[in-house]
Protein backbone atom coordinates (compact mmCIF):
# COMPACT_ATOMS: atom_id res chain seq x y z
CA UNK A 1 0.00 0.00 0.00
CA UNK A 2 1.67 3.46 -1.31
CA UNK A 3 2.02 6.24 1.33
CA UNK A 4 1.88 8.98 0.10
CA UNK A 5 5.02 10.99 1.37
CA UNK A 6 4.85 14.28 -0.22
CA UNK A 7 0.77 15.18 1.26
CA UNK A 8 2.28 14.65 4.70
CA UNK A 9 2.97 17.74 7.04
CA UNK A 10 6.26 19.05 6.83
CA UNK A 11 7.05 17.96 10.43
CA UNK A 12 6.40 14.60 9.73
CA UNK A 13 8.31 14.80 6.48
CA UNK A 14 11.24 15.96 8.07
CA UNK A 15 11.08 13.32 10.91
CA UNK A 16 10.80 10.62 8.53
CA UNK A 17 13.54 11.98 6.44
CA UNK A 18 15.61 12.27 9.95
CA UNK A 19 15.12 8.41 10.29
CA UNK A 20 16.39 7.46 6.83
CA UNK A 21 19.99 5.82 7.16
CA UNK A 22 22.67 7.45 4.99
CA UNK A 23 22.26 5.05 1.96
CA UNK A 24 18.54 4.82 2.04
CA UNK A 25 18.93 8.80 1.63
CA UNK A 26 21.09 8.60 -1.27
CA UNK A 27 19.26 6.64 -2.95
CA UNK A 28 15.85 8.30 -2.49
CA UNK A 29 17.87 11.21 -4.19
CA UNK A 30 17.99 9.49 -6.93
CA UNK A 31 13.60 8.98 -7.02
CA UNK A 32 13.26 12.84 -8.87
CA UNK A 33 15.27 16.46 -9.31
CA UNK A 34 12.10 17.76 -6.56
CA UNK A 35 12.54 15.35 -4.44
CA UNK A 36 16.36 15.45 -4.36
CA UNK A 37 15.78 18.92 -4.12
CA UNK A 38 13.21 18.46 -1.23
CA UNK A 39 15.87 16.06 0.68
CA UNK A 40 18.74 18.74 0.33
CA UNK A 41 16.57 21.49 2.03
CA UNK A 42 15.83 19.32 5.05
CA UNK A 43 19.56 18.41 5.43
CA UNK A 44 20.04 22.47 4.99
CA UNK A 45 18.06 22.72 7.33
CA UNK A 46 19.02 19.95 10.25
CA UNK A 47 22.74 19.43 9.25
CA UNK A 48 23.60 15.81 10.20
CA UNK A 49 26.36 16.76 12.16
CA UNK A 50 26.99 13.12 13.36
CA UNK A 51 27.80 11.91 9.65
CA UNK A 52 31.16 11.86 8.70
CA UNK A 53 31.51 11.92 4.82
CA UNK A 54 34.35 9.58 3.74
CA UNK A 55 36.06 9.67 0.47
CA UNK A 56 37.77 5.99 -0.80
CA UNK A 57 39.89 5.81 -3.78
CA UNK A 58 42.10 3.05 -3.74
CA UNK A 59 42.75 1.33 -7.32
CA UNK A 60 39.37 0.26 -8.35
CA UNK A 61 37.86 0.20 -5.02
CA UNK A 62 36.01 4.35 -5.23
CA UNK A 63 33.20 5.00 -2.95
CA UNK A 64 32.16 7.21 -0.66
CA UNK A 65 31.00 5.91 2.88
CA UNK A 66 28.88 7.50 5.73
CA UNK A 67 30.11 6.60 9.04
CA UNK A 68 26.90 7.19 11.61
CA UNK A 69 27.86 7.04 15.06
CA UNK A 70 30.63 4.52 14.50
CA UNK A 71 29.15 2.50 12.17
CA UNK A 72 29.96 2.97 8.24
CA UNK A 73 27.41 2.25 5.52
CA UNK A 74 28.72 2.77 1.50
CA UNK A 75 26.00 5.16 -0.11
CA UNK A 76 27.49 5.96 -3.33
CA UNK A 77 30.13 3.99 -5.74
CA UNK A 78 32.13 4.81 -8.84
CA UNK A 79 32.75 1.86 -11.10
CA UNK A 80 35.15 2.10 -14.49
CA UNK A 81 32.06 1.22 -17.49
CA UNK A 82 34.24 -1.86 -18.65
CA UNK A 83 32.95 -3.76 -14.88
CA UNK A 84 29.50 -3.28 -16.33
CA UNK A 85 27.31 -6.02 -17.87
CA UNK A 86 24.49 -5.56 -20.02
CA UNK A 87 23.16 -8.67 -19.32
CA UNK A 88 23.27 -8.97 -15.60
CA UNK A 89 23.08 -4.81 -14.71
CA UNK A 90 20.11 -3.22 -14.61
CA UNK A 91 20.59 0.19 -14.86
CA UNK A 92 19.24 3.42 -15.48
CA UNK A 93 20.17 6.62 -16.85
CA UNK A 94 20.55 9.70 -14.48
CA UNK A 95 21.85 12.83 -16.54
CA UNK A 96 23.47 10.67 -18.90
CA UNK A 97 25.31 8.31 -16.60
CA UNK A 98 24.39 4.81 -16.34
CA UNK A 99 23.70 4.26 -12.81
CA UNK A 100 22.70 0.40 -10.78
CA UNK A 101 20.37 0.05 -7.66
CA UNK A 102 21.52 -2.45 -5.56
CA UNK A 103 19.81 -3.17 -2.04
CA UNK A 104 22.92 -1.37 -0.49
CA UNK A 105 23.61 1.19 -2.56
CA UNK A 106 23.94 2.82 -5.82
CA UNK A 107 26.90 2.09 -8.80
CA UNK A 108 27.62 4.69 -10.88
CA UNK A 109 29.47 3.91 -14.35
CA UNK A 110 32.06 5.66 -15.72
CA UNK A 111 34.99 6.07 -18.46
CA UNK A 112 36.82 8.73 -16.69
CA UNK A 113 37.92 7.17 -13.37
CA UNK A 114 38.84 10.59 -11.85
CA UNK A 115 35.52 11.96 -12.97
CA UNK A 116 33.81 9.38 -11.74
CA UNK A 117 35.50 9.78 -8.01
CA UNK A 118 34.79 13.52 -7.65
CA UNK A 119 31.19 13.05 -9.29
CA UNK A 120 30.18 10.67 -6.27
CA UNK A 121 31.92 13.04 -3.66
CA UNK A 122 30.53 16.14 -5.22
CA UNK A 123 26.70 14.22 -4.94
CA UNK A 124 26.92 13.76 -1.53
CA UNK A 125 28.55 16.57 0.08
CA UNK A 126 26.02 18.45 -2.37
CA UNK A 127 23.05 16.29 -1.11
CA UNK A 128 24.07 16.40 2.57
CA UNK A 129 25.36 19.88 2.85
CA UNK A 130 28.71 18.44 5.06
CA UNK A 131 32.18 18.77 4.03
CA UNK A 132 34.24 15.63 3.76
CA UNK A 133 35.64 14.52 6.76
CA UNK A 134 37.82 11.03 5.75
CA UNK A 135 40.02 10.10 2.96
CA UNK A 136 41.28 6.99 1.80
CA UNK A 137 43.20 6.23 -0.86
CA UNK A 138 46.23 4.77 -2.89
CA UNK A 139 49.17 5.97 -4.47
CA UNK A 140 47.54 6.37 -7.96
CA UNK A 141 44.69 8.79 -6.16
CA UNK A 142 47.47 11.69 -4.70
CA UNK A 143 45.22 14.11 -6.66
CA UNK A 144 42.46 13.92 -4.39
CA UNK A 145 44.76 15.27 -1.03
CA UNK A 146 44.68 18.63 -3.17
CA UNK A 147 41.30 18.26 -4.57
CA UNK A 148 39.42 18.11 -0.98
CA UNK A 149 42.30 21.19 0.06
CA UNK A 150 40.72 23.17 -2.53
CA UNK A 151 36.77 22.17 -2.41
CA UNK A 152 36.61 23.00 1.48
CA UNK A 153 37.79 24.84 4.28
CA UNK A 154 37.74 22.25 7.20
CA UNK A 155 40.45 19.99 6.87
CA UNK A 156 40.21 16.09 7.18
CA UNK A 157 40.10 14.78 10.32
CA UNK A 158 41.29 11.54 9.06
CA UNK A 159 43.38 10.43 6.26
CA UNK A 160 44.96 7.06 4.86
CA UNK A 161 47.30 6.34 2.67
CA UNK A 162 47.41 2.67 1.40
CA UNK A 163 50.40 0.30 -0.51
CA UNK A 164 48.94 -0.63 -3.70
CA UNK A 165 48.42 -3.72 -4.66
CA UNK A 166 50.79 -4.34 -7.95
CA UNK A 167 54.76 -2.10 -6.89
CA UNK A 168 54.56 -0.46 -10.75
CA UNK A 169 54.44 3.33 -10.20
CA UNK A 170 56.26 6.08 -8.46
CA UNK A 171 55.75 5.97 -4.70
CA UNK A 172 58.31 8.50 -3.93
CA UNK A 173 56.52 11.00 -5.54
CA UNK A 174 53.11 10.54 -4.45
CA UNK A 175 54.05 9.76 -0.95
CA UNK A 176 56.04 13.35 -1.22
CA UNK A 177 53.11 14.90 -2.65
CA UNK A 178 50.38 13.33 -0.15
CA UNK A 179 52.60 13.94 2.77
CA UNK A 180 53.49 17.62 2.36
CA UNK A 181 49.64 18.59 1.03
CA UNK A 182 47.52 16.84 3.64
CA UNK A 183 45.71 18.46 6.45
CA UNK A 184 44.15 16.31 8.39
CA UNK A 185 43.31 16.58 12.39
CA UNK A 186 42.90 13.47 14.02
CA UNK A 187 44.57 11.06 12.07
CA UNK A 188 47.05 10.43 9.53
CA UNK A 189 48.12 6.82 8.92
CA UNK A 190 50.45 5.93 5.95
CA UNK A 191 51.45 2.82 4.73
CA UNK A 192 53.37 2.93 1.26
CA UNK A 193 56.45 1.27 0.23
CA UNK A 194 59.18 4.29 -0.72
CA UNK A 195 62.37 3.47 -2.54
CA UNK A 196 65.42 3.47 0.37
CA UNK A 197 66.40 6.40 -1.05
CA UNK A 198 63.61 7.90 -0.15
CA UNK A 199 63.55 11.48 1.97
CA UNK A 200 61.02 13.65 3.24
CA UNK A 201 61.91 17.25 3.95
CA UNK A 202 58.81 19.08 4.83
CA UNK A 203 56.45 18.90 7.68
CA UNK A 204 53.87 17.21 9.09
CA UNK A 205 50.72 18.04 10.50
CA UNK A 206 49.22 19.49 12.80
CA UNK A 207 47.61 16.22 13.89
CA UNK A 208 46.70 14.08 17.02
CA UNK A 209 48.18 10.67 15.73
CA UNK A 210 50.18 9.90 13.01
CA UNK A 211 50.76 6.09 12.47
CA UNK A 212 53.27 5.14 9.67
CA UNK A 213 52.65 1.41 10.29
CA UNK A 214 54.53 -0.72 8.54
CA UNK A 215 56.74 0.74 6.32
CA UNK A 216 58.46 3.75 8.49
CA UNK A 217 62.03 2.81 7.05
CA UNK A 218 62.28 6.33 5.75
CA UNK A 219 61.73 8.21 9.00
CA UNK A 220 64.95 10.40 9.84
CA UNK A 221 65.83 11.89 13.02
CA UNK A 222 64.89 15.27 11.57
CA UNK A 223 61.16 13.73 10.48
CA UNK A 224 60.33 12.88 14.03
CA UNK A 225 61.44 16.17 15.50
CA UNK A 226 59.69 18.29 12.54
CA UNK A 227 56.42 16.08 12.99
CA UNK A 228 53.85 17.75 15.08
CA UNK A 229 51.65 15.08 16.48
CA UNK A 230 50.31 13.94 19.65
CA UNK A 231 50.68 10.57 19.25
CA UNK A 232 52.93 9.12 16.82
CA UNK A 233 53.88 5.27 16.07
CA UNK A 234 56.14 4.38 13.57
CA UNK A 235 56.56 0.48 12.58
CA UNK A 236 59.62 -0.88 10.87
CA UNK A 237 61.69 1.84 11.93
CA UNK A 238 65.72 2.00 10.95
CA UNK A 239 66.29 4.34 13.89
CA UNK A 240 69.07 4.11 16.32
CA UNK A 241 69.36 4.10 19.90
CA UNK A 242 71.98 6.82 19.32
CA UNK A 243 69.17 8.48 17.03
CA UNK A 244 66.36 8.52 19.96
CA UNK A 245 69.00 9.92 22.33
CA UNK A 246 69.13 12.62 20.08
CA UNK A 247 65.46 13.40 19.23
CA UNK A 248 65.55 13.29 23.15
CA UNK A 249 67.71 16.04 23.36
CA UNK A 250 65.82 17.92 20.82
CA UNK A 251 62.71 17.15 23.02
CA UNK A 252 64.29 17.89 26.22
CA UNK A 253 65.04 21.71 24.97
CA UNK A 254 61.16 22.13 24.14
CA UNK A 255 61.42 19.94 20.94
CA UNK A 256 58.20 18.95 19.82
CA UNK A 257 55.68 20.36 22.55
CA UNK A 258 52.59 18.51 21.98
CA UNK A 259 54.17 15.25 21.59
CA UNK A 260 52.75 12.77 24.62
CA UNK A 261 53.38 9.39 23.00
CA UNK A 262 55.73 7.88 20.68
CA UNK A 263 56.44 4.54 19.66
CA UNK A 264 59.07 3.32 17.20
CA UNK A 265 59.05 -0.47 15.71
CA UNK A 266 62.96 -1.12 15.12
CA UNK A 267 63.22 -2.56 11.51
CA UNK A 268 65.50 -5.04 11.91
CA UNK A 269 66.17 -5.07 16.62
CA UNK A 270 68.27 -3.01 18.05
CA UNK A 271 71.36 -3.66 20.38
CA UNK A 272 70.31 -1.44 23.71
CA UNK A 273 73.44 -2.19 25.52
CA UNK A 274 74.68 1.37 25.91
CA UNK A 275 71.77 3.20 27.13
CA UNK A 276 70.58 6.88 27.25
CA UNK A 277 73.45 9.34 26.87
CA UNK A 278 74.48 10.86 30.37
CA UNK A 279 73.63 13.98 29.74
CA UNK A 280 70.17 13.44 28.97
CA UNK A 281 70.12 12.64 32.98
CA UNK A 282 67.69 9.75 32.68
CA UNK A 283 67.18 7.57 35.54
CA UNK A 284 65.56 4.09 36.31
CA UNK A 285 62.13 4.39 37.90
CA UNK A 286 59.66 1.91 38.90
CA UNK A 287 56.69 4.12 37.94
CA UNK A 288 54.04 2.85 35.59
CA UNK A 289 53.32 4.77 32.16
CA UNK A 290 50.43 4.22 30.42
CA UNK A 291 48.57 5.38 27.39
CA UNK A 292 45.16 4.60 25.85
CA UNK A 293 46.36 4.27 22.37
CA UNK A 294 43.65 4.17 19.45
CA UNK A 295 44.64 0.73 18.17
CA UNK A 296 44.30 -1.58 20.51
CA UNK A 297 44.27 -1.56 24.66
CA UNK A 298 46.41 0.91 26.35
CA UNK A 299 49.90 0.55 26.36
CA UNK A 300 51.39 0.33 29.46
CA UNK A 301 55.51 0.59 30.66
CA UNK A 302 57.28 -0.81 33.46
CA UNK A 303 60.63 -0.95 34.79
CA UNK A 304 61.34 2.18 32.94
CA UNK A 305 63.75 5.14 32.98
CA UNK A 306 62.46 8.76 33.21
CA UNK A 307 63.77 12.01 31.54
CA UNK A 308 62.78 15.48 32.58
CA UNK A 309 62.20 18.46 30.51
CA UNK A 310 64.17 21.65 31.02
CA UNK A 311 60.55 23.20 31.73
CA UNK A 312 60.10 20.38 34.32
CA UNK A 313 57.48 18.00 32.18
CA UNK A 314 58.55 14.34 32.46
CA UNK A 315 58.11 11.64 30.58
CA UNK A 316 58.80 7.75 31.01
CA UNK A 317 61.06 6.08 28.49
CA UNK A 318 61.39 2.29 28.00
CA UNK A 319 63.77 0.46 25.00
CA UNK A 320 64.31 -3.12 24.55
CA UNK A 321 65.58 -4.83 21.47
CA UNK A 322 62.16 -4.34 18.78
CA UNK A 323 60.66 -1.31 20.43
CA UNK A 324 60.94 2.55 22.22
CA UNK A 325 58.65 3.86 24.01
CA UNK A 326 58.39 7.32 25.51
CA UNK A 327 54.96 8.32 27.21
CA UNK A 328 55.31 12.34 28.28
CA UNK A 329 53.05 13.23 31.62
CA UNK A 330 52.01 16.62 30.74
CA UNK A 331 48.88 15.78 33.37
CA UNK A 332 51.62 15.80 36.14
CA UNK A 333 53.14 18.99 35.44
CA UNK A 334 49.79 20.52 35.18
CA UNK A 335 49.36 19.12 38.87
CA UNK B 1 27.40 -4.67 66.95
CA UNK B 2 30.27 -4.99 64.70
CA UNK B 3 31.72 -2.04 63.18
CA UNK B 4 31.01 -3.34 59.23
CA UNK B 5 27.25 -3.81 60.44
CA UNK B 6 27.50 -0.18 62.08
CA UNK B 7 29.01 1.16 58.83
CA UNK B 8 26.72 -0.81 56.62
CA UNK B 9 23.13 0.19 58.48
CA UNK B 10 24.96 3.97 58.70
CA UNK B 11 25.23 3.95 55.18
CA UNK B 12 21.90 2.57 54.26
CA UNK B 13 18.82 3.91 53.53
CA UNK B 14 16.35 4.59 56.43
CA UNK B 15 13.88 2.33 56.84
CA UNK B 16 11.03 4.43 55.68
CA UNK B 17 8.54 5.35 58.40
CA UNK B 18 5.47 6.37 56.61
CA UNK B 19 2.78 4.21 56.26
CA UNK B 20 1.89 2.58 52.79
CA UNK B 21 0.84 5.02 50.07
CA UNK B 22 -3.03 4.01 50.56
CA UNK B 23 -3.36 4.43 53.94
CA UNK B 24 -1.56 8.20 53.73
CA UNK B 25 -3.09 9.59 51.01
CA UNK B 26 -6.51 8.46 49.40
CA UNK B 27 -6.22 7.46 46.27
CA UNK B 28 -7.25 10.18 43.84
CA UNK B 29 -10.47 8.69 41.40
CA UNK B 30 -9.14 8.49 37.79
CA UNK B 31 -11.08 11.29 35.99
CA UNK B 32 -12.52 10.14 31.99
CA UNK B 33 -12.70 12.16 29.00
CA UNK B 34 -14.71 11.76 25.90
CA UNK B 35 -13.95 12.12 22.34
CA UNK B 36 -15.55 11.21 18.80
CA UNK B 37 -14.35 11.42 15.36
CA UNK B 38 -15.63 12.37 12.42
CA UNK B 39 -18.09 8.33 12.74
CA UNK B 40 -19.59 10.52 16.26
CA UNK B 41 -18.59 7.35 18.14
CA UNK B 42 -17.87 8.40 21.35
CA UNK B 43 -14.45 7.20 23.53
CA UNK B 44 -14.06 7.22 26.70
CA UNK B 45 -10.65 7.78 27.94
CA UNK B 46 -8.40 7.82 30.94
CA UNK B 47 -6.68 11.55 32.07
CA UNK B 48 -3.74 9.34 32.19
CA UNK B 49 -4.25 7.90 28.76
CA UNK B 50 -5.16 11.34 27.07
CA UNK B 51 -1.42 12.44 28.26
CA UNK B 52 0.02 11.13 25.30
CA UNK B 53 -1.54 13.36 23.56
CA UNK B 54 0.11 17.13 24.34
CA UNK B 55 -3.33 19.02 22.40
CA UNK B 56 -5.84 17.13 24.41
CA UNK B 57 -3.44 17.42 27.10
CA UNK B 58 -3.58 21.34 27.20
CA UNK B 59 -6.73 21.31 26.58
CA UNK B 60 -7.96 18.94 29.73
CA UNK B 61 -5.51 20.16 31.74
CA UNK B 62 -6.95 23.59 33.46
CA UNK B 63 -10.87 22.38 32.93
CA UNK B 64 -11.53 20.52 36.14
CA UNK B 65 -15.00 18.71 34.47
CA UNK B 66 -17.23 16.57 36.82
CA UNK B 67 -17.81 13.08 35.49
CA UNK B 68 -21.26 14.30 34.09
CA UNK B 69 -19.48 17.53 32.45
CA UNK B 70 -17.17 15.29 30.46
CA UNK B 71 -20.01 12.81 29.23
CA UNK B 72 -21.98 16.05 28.20
CA UNK B 73 -18.83 17.42 26.45
CA UNK B 74 -16.86 14.77 24.34
CA UNK B 75 -13.98 16.72 22.35
CA UNK B 76 -14.63 16.59 18.62
CA UNK B 77 -12.13 15.43 16.03
CA UNK B 78 -14.34 15.64 13.11
CA UNK B 79 -11.09 15.54 11.11
CA UNK B 80 -9.99 12.07 12.01
CA UNK B 81 -11.56 9.11 10.89
CA UNK B 82 -13.60 7.00 13.89
CA UNK B 83 -11.44 3.57 13.31
CA UNK B 84 -8.06 5.48 13.27
CA UNK B 85 -9.07 7.68 16.34
CA UNK B 86 -10.36 4.25 18.13
CA UNK B 87 -6.57 3.02 17.03
CA UNK B 88 -4.87 6.12 18.33
CA UNK B 89 -7.35 5.45 21.68
CA UNK B 90 -6.49 2.11 22.05
CA UNK B 91 -2.58 2.86 21.98
CA UNK B 92 -2.66 5.92 24.06
CA UNK B 93 -4.65 2.96 26.98
CA UNK B 94 -2.20 0.37 26.19
CA UNK B 95 0.94 3.06 27.21
CA UNK B 96 -0.88 4.79 29.63
CA UNK B 97 1.55 5.83 32.58
CA UNK B 98 4.25 3.44 30.73
CA UNK B 99 7.87 4.83 29.43
CA UNK B 100 7.53 4.01 25.32
CA UNK B 101 9.86 1.48 24.15
CA UNK B 102 12.43 2.37 21.78
CA UNK B 103 10.59 0.12 19.49
CA UNK B 104 6.29 -0.45 19.70
CA UNK B 105 5.04 -4.08 18.63
CA UNK B 106 1.54 -2.51 19.09
CA UNK B 107 1.69 -0.14 16.38
CA UNK B 108 -1.63 -0.88 14.04
CA UNK B 109 -0.58 -3.07 11.01
CA UNK B 110 -2.67 -2.03 8.57
CA UNK B 111 -0.46 0.12 6.47
CA UNK B 112 -3.56 1.27 4.45
CA UNK B 113 -4.79 3.17 7.39
CA UNK B 114 -0.75 4.47 8.25
CA UNK B 115 -1.40 8.11 6.15
CA UNK B 116 -4.20 8.40 7.98
CA UNK B 117 -2.82 7.42 11.46
CA UNK B 118 0.67 9.66 10.81
CA UNK B 119 -2.16 12.90 9.96
CA UNK B 120 -4.14 12.26 13.02
CA UNK B 121 -1.29 11.47 15.26
CA UNK B 122 0.80 14.49 14.23
CA UNK B 123 -2.58 16.93 14.79
CA UNK B 124 -3.19 15.25 18.34
CA UNK B 125 0.83 15.96 18.91
CA UNK B 126 0.89 12.69 20.21
CA UNK B 127 4.91 12.58 20.02
CA UNK B 128 5.95 8.71 20.80
CA UNK B 129 3.37 7.53 17.82
CA UNK B 130 4.40 9.85 15.75
CA UNK B 131 8.26 9.05 15.89
CA UNK B 132 6.70 5.10 15.77
CA UNK B 133 4.47 5.49 12.31
CA UNK B 134 7.18 7.51 10.75
CA UNK B 135 9.76 5.12 11.63
CA UNK B 136 7.18 2.72 9.95
CA UNK B 137 7.06 4.77 6.88
CA UNK B 138 10.54 4.95 6.68
CA UNK B 139 11.30 0.96 6.95
CA UNK B 140 9.07 0.81 3.99
CA UNK B 141 11.72 1.78 1.44
CA UNK B 142 14.52 0.09 3.36
CA UNK B 143 16.42 -1.70 0.65
CA UNK B 144 14.30 -0.36 -1.88
CA UNK B 145 15.30 1.35 -5.72
CA UNK B 146 14.67 4.71 -6.88
CA UNK B 147 11.82 3.32 -9.14
CA UNK B 148 10.55 1.52 -6.11
CA UNK B 149 10.36 3.68 -3.49
CA UNK B 150 8.61 5.97 -6.10
CA UNK B 151 5.61 3.46 -5.54
CA UNK B 152 5.38 3.09 -2.14
CA UNK B 153 5.92 6.83 -1.53
CA UNK B 154 3.81 8.08 -4.23
CA UNK B 155 6.43 10.39 -5.51
CA UNK B 156 6.08 11.72 -9.03
CA UNK B 157 8.98 11.38 -11.67
CA UNK B 158 10.68 14.08 -13.15
CA UNK B 159 8.46 14.10 -15.99
CA UNK B 160 5.40 14.02 -14.27
CA UNK B 161 6.37 16.84 -12.02
CA UNK B 162 7.24 18.46 -15.51
CA UNK B 163 4.12 17.72 -16.81
CA UNK B 164 2.54 19.31 -13.66
CA UNK B 165 4.22 22.19 -13.83
CA UNK B 166 3.47 23.24 -16.99
CA UNK B 167 0.19 22.12 -16.80
CA UNK B 168 -0.03 24.86 -13.26
CA UNK B 169 1.26 27.33 -15.56
CA UNK B 170 -1.32 26.97 -18.20
CA UNK B 171 -3.86 27.45 -15.60
CA UNK B 172 -2.43 30.06 -13.84
CA UNK B 173 -2.10 32.31 -17.23
CA UNK B 174 -5.54 31.39 -17.85
CA UNK B 175 -6.37 32.42 -14.35
CA UNK B 176 -4.65 36.22 -14.83
CA UNK B 177 -6.09 36.32 -18.65
CA UNK B 178 -9.97 35.98 -17.17
CA UNK B 179 -9.02 38.14 -14.15
CA UNK B 180 -7.37 40.98 -16.87
CA UNK B 181 -10.45 40.83 -18.96
CA UNK B 182 -12.83 40.31 -15.88
CA UNK B 183 -11.30 43.75 -14.68
CA UNK B 184 -11.34 45.42 -18.26
CA UNK B 185 -15.22 44.47 -18.46
CA UNK B 186 -15.50 46.26 -14.69
CA UNK B 187 -13.80 49.44 -16.14
CA UNK B 188 -16.25 50.13 -19.47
Amino acid sequence: MPFPILRTPVVVLSEIISILEPNETVTASFCSKNFKRLLKNQYQQMKPLMWAICMIDFENDRRVIIVKSGIEANVLSAVHISKFNESTSKVVEINGYKIEFSPEYPILYFEDQELGSKWIVDYVTDLLNIDVRGLAIGRSSAWTVDWINKRQEKPLNRFALFKPTSNNSNADESMDYVLKNVRSSDFIGINEDVSDNYRFNGKLGPVKELAISRNGYWVTCDNLMNFDAIAIYIGRSRLTVSILNLFLRHWRAGGSPRLEYLEVFFENGTVFENTFDGDLEIVRTNEVGTYPVSYGEPVVIRNCYRVQRTDGIMALVDCDRQRFYMIVQHEKASH
Amino acid sequence: MSSTEQGTSSAAPAEPTTAPESAAAPEVPESFYYVHGKDKVVHKVSAGALQHSALIHGMISNLGYTEEQAKANPFPFENIDGDILQMVVDWCNQHKGKPTPPEDTNLPKQKEKLFDLVLAVNYLEIKELLTYCCKQVAMMVKGKSPEEIREIWMIPTDAEDEAAEKEAKKRAGKEAAGETAAAAGDAK
